[in-house]
């Protein structure tokens, strides 16, 4: 399946869907306890990454809350 | 970072946020830079969109500064911290981030003069009012949480009324309202106790004083311990911030509002101080506590004294509090008074060793008379709530020998 992760390009040749939870884990996401989630420009909480899943052609970013103590 | 957690608090006070330096520097850097170049375009916007971590422009923040910031988090238990230009900004900054017009908050009537100026005069000039309460009256404060009421500011020592509040209680109450519970520590120093631990959500240091311990430099913190629940529908203008940033939604609100706007960011310069100052904290308060004590029992055995408030005199009605609160340590911070302002003018003017300034948490022992300096504009009432009468001196107990102090004093009362 083909994605877009932080405006690039992502290919993930092994499945056709995947979670969120399992996502962060496949395209190894730094901090994944700490990142914030959009999926195609909607937020997502944190209680749903286990029940949302990711198809082809999906755009994804992963964002940081920045300094100060982390 | 966070295999840092386990130290010891004495350990992250010289290791907390500590990365090697270049050259193999034992010292945070000083990034004397105002902004930070990066190689393309799309690093830049990765930075700003928050893809990936950067330094940006020192307004917005600075690695000196991001040394000691990660330092004062670990060392309060917080989930982050922002340095500020001075203790006043970082209690500006922080309160604006939570508080629109119409808003009020709930504060000790036990404050620091620029902390009730703040909130009595400037913030009441933009719609946002303040009940100022007695914090060591529970029901009172309890009785005066409003519909309104969007934060609780309380000092854990009263600068410079001397009063120990029950935090826990206070934070208590806070909860029950849904509102947050803002500590301002300066007095207090999270040696003594950390905020977190009495149930603050979030903490308010002026580290000019204690911090810094030399009397060197101007600068303040907030720290916030990510356990308020920003959902909440009180709190209407957080939804984006605590669904997007959730424990962080208040840091990550100061950082791109308040703290970029008002911009009142530390110079690199002054947070290396910082971060060299703060080293010592755990051995220079306990000797700030123990030389205060002494200090304080010799004073109420004077016969020219009239009263000596320190929370660590058995008969302070402040004793069980503190000691349960700060565990058996009461800070270097008294007040006492003489029998007329004309005395303690005197006694002031005849102190050799004690310098007479706007100022505590020094290495040097330092005095002055509130009613007539940090409390002047304030009329007889004002400074009575404030709990600064006419025959008070406020004395910042330093580090020199205890005899020496004890000593200055002695002659200084015998020349009155
Ligand atoms: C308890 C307390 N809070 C805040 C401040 C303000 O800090 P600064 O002077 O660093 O602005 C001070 C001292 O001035 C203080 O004693």
């Amino acid at each position: 399946m083909q994605l877009t992760v932080n405006g690039k390009p992502e290919s993930i040749e092994s499945k056709d869907s995947l979670n969120i939870t399992a996502l962060l884990e496949e395209l190894k996401v730094k901090d994944a306890l700490y990142v914030t989630v959009e999926l195609n420009g909607e937020i997502l909480e944190r209680e749903n990454f286990d029940n949302t899943t990711v198809k082809n052609g999906d755009s994804l970013e992963f964002l940081y809350f920045m300094g100060g103590g982390r | 970072m966070d295999a840092q957690s386990s130290f010891h608090f004495e350990t992250l006070l010289i290791h907390g946020g500590l990365e090697p330096g270049p050259a193999g520097a034992t010292t945070v850097p000083i990034v004397q830079s105002s902004s930070f170049a990066h190689a393309t375009a799309e690093d830049l916007e990765d930075i700003f969109r928050g893809r990936k971590a950067g330094q940006i422009y020192t307004r917005l923040n600075n690695p000196t500064t991001d040394s000691l910031e990660k330092r004062l988090a670990l060392l309060e238990g917080g989930v982050a911290a922002v340095a500020t230009a001075s203790g006043m900004a970082a209690i500006s900054t922080a309160v604006l981030t939570i508080l629109r017009s119409g808003d009020e908050i709930l504060s000790s009537s036990s404050l620091f003069g620029g902390t009730y100026s703040l909130f009595h005069d400037t913030l009441a000039n933009y719609g946002i009012l303040s009940r100022f309460v007695d914090p060591t009256d529970l029901a009172a404060f309890r009785a005066a949480v409003s519909p309104a009421t969007r934060l609780i500011f309380v000092e854990t020592i009263g600068n410079p009324k001397m009063d120990v509040p029950d935090i826990a209680a206070l934070a208590a109450i806070a909860r029950e309202g849904g509102i947050p519970l803002m500590l301002d520590a300066t007095v207090s120093t999270p040696y003594l106790a950390r905020g977190r631990d009495l149930g603050a959500d979030l903490v308010i240091h002026s580290t000019s004083k204690y911090i810094n311990g030399t009397g060197s430099t101007i600068g303040g913190a907030i720290i916030d311990n990510g356990t308020f629940d920003w959902k909440s529908p009180l709190y209407p203008h957080f939804e984006l911030y605590a669904k997007k940033y959730r424990q962080f939604a208040f840091t990550a609100r100061l950082r791109k509002l308040m703290h970029k706007d008002l911009g009142a960011c530390p110079a690199p310069m002054n947070s290396f101080l910082l971060t060299e100052g703060i080293e010592t904290l755990a051995l220079r308060m306990d000797r700030h506590c123990t030389n205060a004590l002494a200090l304080a029992r010799f004073l109420q055995t004077h016969p020219k004294v009239a009263w000596v408030n320190y929370p660590g005199l058995e008969d302070s009605s402040f004793h069980d509090v503190a000691t349960r609160q700060f565990g058996n340590r009461y800070g270097g911070l008294l007040t006492f008074g003489l029998y007329s302002q004309v005395e303690a003018f005197r006694l002031i003017n005849a102190l050799k060793l004690a310098r007479n300034l706007a100022n505590i948490g020094d290495a040097k022992t330092l005095v002055i008379h509130p009613a007539s300096t940090i409390c002047v504009d304030y009329p007889l009432e004002q400074r009575l709530l404030l709990g600064v009468s006419d025959e008070l001196v406020r004395v910042s107990v330093g580090l020199e020998h205890e005899k020496d102090i004890i000593g200055d004093f002695s002659q200084a009362l015998e020349a009155l």
